[in-house]
């Protein structure tokens, strides 16, 4: 490296031995580049403004494998969709590789939504929150349906069943006969 | 002004040495370069300008639009705030000479348009004469004397890359009048034992006689919260240039479509200036960041480039992976 004595009179070598060849993005090293999932016609006025774009950034950082359980388990309206009270199974990357629960929280936020699961594991109550976007999620699987508005049996008054830590014998009726 | 070099660095087209113009030697090198150089191009002031360590760049205002998650390589989940550049455009160069005949150097930059009528008539004139719309929030940042950016450039997230580190700079939410608990993290004192009436109080204000008065800032009891707040050294993990997005990894002041001052991070700047001087040229920028837009990320700068750009992680090991 040539050094020349002096601050004033060093030279800044803006590449370094980093990187081996040029980039479609020369700033940064190993730098992940996508394509906006905004259609170029699409008029971005009202986005520019913020108007609707965390709902926006929330869909769009979304795995691409994943959208169809925001659009299904996750929506508000979706015949198929998750209720609290259901019993859930979720398929993990990682120990546990299976956790089956009550759903007692449903939390819609895009990207960040997430589920509570409860269950009594050799006698100690364990919670496990997924999230949707993790990428260790595998799989979420409906056990046990619970009823929703105009469904057959009990339905859950509440979004999120946090009562159900204090009654084990409420936990009991939800999934009675189902095994880890 | 380029410069080829003769060291274990020579090689392809990107890792030619560039002087900047703005130091002494470059004039000397610029004559040497135009006699040895393959390269065509001129030494003269068409070469783009370079940012050097010891530059300042200018930052942006932006609007704090909201918070959402991300995960990275390693499947490790961050918070993310993303903020949003609304029509940011330079509207002054400020050249002021101190006392001491020293130069002050800035860029003053201007953020979302507004109608005419909510602007009073004294910036309708300047904006006039800066050639940009109305706006509505105008800012100030010091850079060096190379920064300075043409009046009525368009700013754009392009102007930060992902894996530097930032300042956000924004007035943090107001808490009204708070007590010395939440203020100033006071103890306060017990909340039974034949405690009476005094639960969250400051307790004394003082001593005795002497000095017989409370002295001047003693924390007491006031208004909290409304003032400005610096966050240093925020990753940038993502940037969208189509809808002028940064995605800064952490929490940022303030409440959501709040105007936020966004500038390099100063301290991750200052390590990176001392390593170059040590002669550590590859501890002059953060891992994974190769160089800087520079004097300013603009529009039609943003417009070579792919419209997504995410940061690698920082990190090296799995944090989920067992330890010994």
């Amino acid at each position: 490296m040539n050094r020349i004595f002096g601050r004033t009179l060093r030279s800044f070598s803006t590449t370094t031995l980093r990187f081996s060849e040029p980039t479609a993005y020369p700033f940064a090293k190993d730098a992940v580049i996508s394509q906006s999932s905004l259609p170029e016609s699409l008029n971005l006025g009202a986005l520019r403004r913020g108007r609707g774009l965390i709902e926006h950034v929330r869909k769009e950082l979304v795995p691409p494998e994943k959208k169809q359980w925001l659009e299904t388990l996750f929506s508000r309206n979706h015949p198929d969709r998750l209720l609290p009270g259901s019993v859930v199974s979720v398929v993990l990357n990682h120990a546990p590789s299976t956790f089956t629960g009550v759903l007692i929280s449903l939390r819609r936020r895009g990207v960040d939504s997430s589920i509570v699961l409860r269950n009594v594991v050799q006698r100690i109550g364990t919670e496990l929150q997924v999230f949707v976007g993790s990428p260790h999620l595998k799989e979420i699987k409906v056990i046990q349906r619970a009823s929703g508005k105009k469904g057959e049996g009990k339905r859950m008054r509440r979004a999120k069943l946090f009562y159900l830590r204090d009654s084990p014998e409420k936990m009991s009726a939800i999934s009675v006969g189902k095994r880890r | 002004m380029l410069k080829a070099s003769t060291s274990r660095l020579a090689g392809p087209i990107w890792q030619i040495r560039y002087i900047h113009a703005s130091l002494p030697y470059a004039a000397e090198v610029s004559s040497n370069a135009s006699a040895s150089s393959s390269s065509s191009s001129p030494s003269t002031s068409t070469t783009p300008a370079k940012w050097t360590p010891n530059s300042v760049r200018t930052g942006v205002i932006a609007r704090k639009r909201g918070m959402t998650a991300m995960w990275d390589d390693f499947g490790a989940k961050f918070p993310v705030t993303i903020l949003q550049l609304e029509e940011c455009q330079v509207t002054a160069n400020v050249e002021t000479v101190r006392k001491d005949q020293s130069v002050y150097h800035a860029v003053q930059v201007a953020s979302t348009n507004v109608a005419e009528r909510k602007q009073s008539y004294a910036m309708l004139g300047h904006f006039k004469r800066a050639g940009v719309p109305a706006k509505r929030m105008v800012k100030e940042f010091p850079v060096t004397a190379d920064a300075h950016v043409p009046v009525g450039t368009t700013l754009s997230a392009i102007h930060f890359v992902p894996g530097q580190d930032v300042d956000v700079i924004a007035k943090g939410i107001g808490k009204g009048f708070q007590g010395v608990m939440k203020r100033w993290n006071f103890s306060g004192q017990t909340k039974s034992h034949g405690n009476s009436l005094n639960h969250r109080g400051a307790g004394s204000t003082g001593q005795n006689q002497d000095p017989g008065r409370v002295w001047p800032g003693k924390k007491m009891a006031g208004r909290l919260g409304g003032k400005q707040i610096t966050v240093q050294n925020l990753q940038v993990v993502r940037i969208d240039t189509k809808l002028d997005l940064i995605f800064v990894k952490g929490n940022v002041p303030g409440i959501d479509d709040a105007f936020v001052q966004v500038r390099d991070a100063k301290k991750t700047m200052a390590i990176g200036r001392h390593n170059w001087e040590k002669g550590q040229d590859e501890k002059v920028l953060p891992k994974n960041v190769v160089d800087i837009p520079f004097p300013a990320g603009t529009k039609e700068l943003a417009a070579q480039y792919p419209p997504v750009i995410s940061a690698k992680t920082r990190r090296i090991n799995s944090p989920f992976a067992a330890g010994e």
